[in-house]
Formats: C-alpha cells, structure tokens, sequence
C-alpha cells in the first residue's frame, strides 16, 4: 500500500475537503517577532509523533488507532523530504499503531501500542527489515507509550502509561479497555499492599449493568482484600525503562508515571518527561490536577545499577504531590476518590513545571540552536483539552492547543506558537491556524522547528470524536 | 535543506477525493437498504403482534425509523451524491426474505407462532441497519465529515435503545413460544 499525495495547488488550503477544518493558515498561527510559518503536509490522519533521520528526512507516524480508537485508519510510517517537498511510506504497523519513533545508526525505533502489549520495534531503513526487540509492555488501556529516545550513552529510554484512566479499570475508558481488552489492568513496578478500597461502578458488558466491584492494579469485576499484596514487575504498566539498541539489559527507572508521552534529553544530559492529569470523571475522579513536566532521576546511576526504581505518584498522587484525594483535587464530576495503596513507596519530584489541568501535555524537543534561538529551552506541544469529557469546569475549556517553551531551570514558560484566540482554531469560523499540537522537533539545519498537529477532535461531555485527514505539519522558521 | 517546497496534500487533491466520496455512496446504498427493510419489517411486525404493549412500542419504533431512513437523503447532500433508485425495492424484496427466513429457523426450533419468529428476526435485522449507519459515521469520521458524521450518532443511539426494547421483548415472549406454542 503506497500513500496518495499531491502538491497543493495555489487556494488549496482555503477551501479543503475537510468540512471539519476547512482551511490550513499559516497566518492564523502566533509566533514571535522574527519567526515565520508555512504548512508542509496537510492532510495527515491522527498523526502521532516524529523524528528526523541522519539524512534530514523526518519519519511521520499516522496513528492507525488513536483518541478516541475509531475510526482506525492506515497505521503508516510515512517519510518526508522536506527539501523535495514529498512523501513517501516507509511502512505500516499493526493496531493500535505508532506512537513515537527516534532514529539511530541506519534504523528507526517505533514505540507501537499493541493491544494487550505495547511493543518497540527497528526498522533498518535499508531494507525496511522490522525486528520487535522490546515487548510485553503492559497496555490495552487508554494510556500511551513514551518515546523512544536515545540518550547521550547510548541506550534507549522508553516508558508505557497507565492502563486505567484513574487507577482502576472502569467503564470511562470502556471502548480501548473494557470492550476491546477487558482482561487489561494496571501492573505495579514494586510489590504494593492494597488498601481494599475497591470501586463499585456498573458493568456495561453484562447481560444487565449489574454494580461489580474492581480493585486496583486487577482487571475490570475483580475486587481485592485489604491487605493483598500485588507483586512489582519489570514489564509494569506507567513505567520508564531503558535498554541497549537490541532490547537487552532492560531496565525500570521510574513507574507511577500516568502518561509519559513526551520524552526528550537536555543538553544537562537529564531525561525530561510529560506526564498527563487525572480526569475528573467516573468512579474515582480527581479535580484540578495540573500537566507536570518530571526529571527522571536515576538517569544518571550507571546501566544496570539501580535497583529501586523511583514513584512518581500514580495511582494515588497527584503531579503537585498532594494525595488524590486532598481537598484540593475532590471532585464536582465523579465520585472522590479513595486510597489504593498502603504505606506507599516515596514519591520522586518535585515536578520541573506544572502546567494548567487538562493542557494535555504530549511530545517536547529542547533547543540545540542558537540560530533558532531559545537555545536550552523545552519546547512542548499543549494537545489541548478534552473538556467538558475528562472535566465540567469552564475555565478547563481552552487549556493547551499551544507550543510553550519551558525553562526547566526555573519552571516559567510562555507559550511560542499558539492561535489568536483560545481553543483550537475550528471553534473560531474562519480561522485556519493550530488544532491540537502533539509533537515538536528541531530539525537537523538547526533553523526550523516542526510542529505536528493531530487535527480536529470533536468533545462533548459525553464523549469525543477525531477526524481523519486534518493533520498538518507545521514548520516555524527563524527569519 | 531547502525550504521553499510548497504543502503537500495527502490523500486531498480533487479526483482522489471524489474517489472516496463515490464510496461512500456505495456504502450509503447499503443503509438505504437494511434501514428500509428494518422499517418495512418493524411495521409488519408491529401490525402482527396482538399484546397491545408490544404493539404500541413496535409502532413508535417503526415511526422512527422512518424517520431515519429518511435522514439518509441529507447523508447523500453533504457528499454531494444522488441516492441510487431501486434500494428500497430491494429491501421489501429483503423485508420478504428475512420474515419467511425467520418464521423457517424459528419452527425448525420449535416455535410455530408467526409474532415471536418475526420479533426474533427484527432484531438481526435491526442489528445490520445499526452497523450500517455506524460504519457510515467512521467513514465520516474518516474523511473529516463533522455534519455528516455527527448527524448519524443520534441516530445510532436511538437505534441500539431499540434494539434493547425489540431483545427484552423477544426475550420474555421466548418461553410462550417455544414451550407453550402459542400464536405468539
């Protein structure tokens, strides 16, 4: 299967096809002084992620099965050439489909979220050979995989969120979880003792929606006793790992990350990690808790020393510290939410940079360049809000939709590319500019930062719909 | 690295569009299909049924069936597409079919009664008229079709409410059926 492509005839991009996001702008995207935007590729189905090859060429990954997991369409590596101005298929890939990819000595390594198991396969880009050298991640819950990214000693460093939503599997993630992989729970990366606080909720693949009782880190209808003891495991759901190219001398740094999706070294030689908010929704909601950026610190023990891998909260606290249910996070949506685990391990933090609830945080690159500028800082894609779903608060409405910079220095930020009016750009008729930004990367000239925009994604508060075909490339270039 | 290449389009230039827009009207020729023979059906069903409850139910879904077949013209607007002619004589053809297939499996099962073998086929019926129009709505999805796809999950979620009444009835009316052999 070969992807269809077409250079943009002058007006194209004012009157798309896409009746959801009929015009791509250019002009619609604020940015600095001295900064100019162009589309490269429009027309991009759920995209994902990206990473530049040696040659300049950057590898786009389509999602296939994404947010929410219908429709799923082509789960495809395309490859750009940005100076040639084409695109050509690398590859697909199976259900759920890509989500990260990095390059490395002649291959690609493609983060992909499996059904039950999230899997890290290479491409050797010579004869587009696909060797799975990570698997058994567990998945098949709504949360996605991180990276991969190779850090300055060469290993790679990947991650696997949470598999519930809240900390126990419940019927608000039911299309990825209960109807598709209803045996999926959360896996602990250290033996934990449960608290026996159990959720009751309604079961909505019973013959009738009967109350069933579900206990943490178990699949959905299985209760606990106080007390039980759940053993830690290597291959642990919201983990962070790191292993030589081929897959061996895996190692686990960190869990109790809920959504690791955007991973990036510093020039410091520290790992940087996104990490997304619980949703105040559902059996065990949590209200008000804020995006947050961590530093993973075992990085810098040797390969295969550390035999404690840090927590970093999930599922009990929130990434500001406070227990999940503080007054602080109790909900206005939802039922509060209890304690799961007993005598829990000690959380590692603080966070670098916390950002508004719901921003959404996903992919980040830092700043190599002077040339471009903001040489040192994170640049993160906000994907944006999945309120009124995941949260009933107005002021939730319009967090995200942006590119900020962070120092992770002093954790202030700004945003860098957003649009002239808050939300993404369909909900201002007439306006072209960002729908939801998901993954940035400098390319290899050290002039231009890439933006990938997922496209349009339609939210009510009970549920959410994605359109196919209205992902776009953005390119911002210093003058 | 040059620059200066212009936007690429993937999968958007006009005659790959039109491509997936016939398509999609094929497609939409298979939900004028299963809707209308689901709404004939409904209505024979409804007019066959003598427990004057299930009679009254069966007769507010038939109407609103009609309802959604007709919402099935305003799909073809958006795409800017003409309805086929002849689906709907397909589907009182279809609607024929799947009664007398109904009442056939129903007796070899040994239930003789005509009301609970054409209740019981109603509800496979509606069932293909619901994954019709659900597969529409990707396809909407797909192709970044907000009214299209929007329009249609109303009507989906009215059609799976039905197919619970239609299943709870087939079910409690299942024993007189089949052990007492009534007319039903």
């Amino acid at each position: 299967m070969s992807v269809h492509t077409a250079p943009a005839a002058p007006g194209t991009l004012e009157r798309l096809p896409t009746l959801v996001r009929p015009k791509v702008d250019p002009g619609d995207v604020v940015v600095p002084d001295g900064y100019a935007v162009d589309a490269c590729v429009v027309g991009l189905s759920f995209p994902t992620g990206m990473g530049f090859a040696d040659d300049g060429s950057l590898f786009i990954l389509e999602g296939g099965s994404t947010w929410p997991t219908r429709p799923y369409l082509p789960a495809r590596i395309l490859r750009f050439h940005p100076g040639e101005g084409r695109v050509e298929q690398f590859a697909t890939e199976v259900l759920g489909g890509p989500r990260g990819v990095a390059y490395r000595d002649g291959a690609i390594y493609v983060s992909v979220k499996g059904g039950y198991f999230t899997h890290i396969d290479r491409y050797d880009l010579e004869t587009a050979e696909r060797e799975v050298v990570v698997d058994g991640l567990p998945n098949g819950g709504w949360h996605e995989p991180g990276g991969p990214v190779f850090g300055p000693d060469g290993l790679m460093y990947f991650a696997q969120g949470s598999v519930s939503q809240n900390g126990v599997a419940l019927p608000q993630g039911f299309t990825v979880d209960l109807a598709k992989h209803p045996k999926a729970h959360d896996v602990p990366g250290q033996d934990v003792t449960l608290t026996g606080n159990d959720v009751w909720s309604r079961d909505p693949i019973a013959p009738f929606p009967f109350l069933t009782r579900t206990a943490a880190f178990k699949p959905f209808g299985e209760p606990s006793t106080p007390g039980e003891v759940v053993r830690g495991e290597l291959k642990c759901s919201s983990g962070l790992w790191r292993s030589r190219p081929d897959g061996s001398g895996l190692e686990l740094l960190a869990w109790g990350l809920r959504n690791p999706y955007g991973m990036a070294f510093g020039e410091d030689g520290e790992l940087y990690v996104s990490d997304n908010e619980y949703e105040e929704k559902g059996e065990r909601a949590v209200a008000m808790d804020p995006d947050r950026i961590w530093r993973i610190g075992t990085v810098s023990q040797p390969h295969g020393s550390v035999d404690k891998p840090e927590w970093y909260g999930f599922p009990d606290f929130a990434g500001d510290g406070l227990p999940v249910w503080h007054e602080k996070h109790l909900p206005t949506k939802g039922q509060k939410a209890l304690p799961l685990i007993q005598d829990p391990p000690p959380m590692a933090g603080p966070a670098v940079y916390l950002a508004p609830p719901h921003s959404c945080m996903t992919k980040m690159d830092f700043c190599r360049s002077d040339e471009f500028g903001h040489r040192g800082l994170l640049f993160q894609c906000q994907w944006g809000t999945l309120a009124p779903l995941n949260s009933p608060r107005p002021e939730d409405l319009t967090h995200g939709f942006n590119v900020t910079c962070v120092d992770v220095t002093s954790g202030e930020a700004f945003p860098f590319a957003h649009n002239p009016e808050p939300g993404p750009a369909s909900h201002h008729p007439g306006r072209g500019g960002i729908e939801r930004p998901v993954d940035c990367k400098f390319g290899p000239d050290g002039r231009s930062l890439y933006v990938l925009d997922f496209g349009a994604v339609k939210v009510t508060d009970g549920y959410l719909l994605a359109y196919g075909h209205t992902g776009v490339l953005w390119r911002i270039t210093r003058r | 690295m040059s620059s200066t290449a212009g936007p690429v389009l993937v999968e958007l230039d006009e005659e790959f569009w039109s491509g997936r827009l016939d398509r999609v009207a094929t497609w939409l020729g298979n939900v004028v299909m299963t809707q209308s023979t689901f709404h004939r059906m409904a209505g024979d069903t409804a007019e066959k049924i003598t427990e004057p409850h299930i009679r009254e139910y069966l007769l507010e879904i038939s109407e609103a069936a009609g309802e959604h077949e007709a919402a099935i013209g305003e799909l073809y607007r958006i795409i800017d597409r003409e309805p086929p002619t002849g689906r709907r004589f397909s589907a009182a053809v279809m609607a024929r079919v799947q009664q007398a297939m109904g009442q056939l499996i129903g007796k070899a099962g040994g239930a003789p009664g005509d009301e609970w073998n054409h209740l019981r086929q109603l509800l496979l019926v509606n069932l293909d008229a619901i994954g019709a129009f659900a597969t529409a709505q990707q396809l909407g999805l797909a192709l970044g079709l907000n009214e299209f796809a929007e329009s249609i999950f109303p009507i989906v979620r009215e059609k799976e409410k039905h197919q619970l009444l239609i299943q709870e009835y087939m079910l409690e009316m299942g024993p007189q059926a089949i052990l007492y052999k009534g007319d039903i």
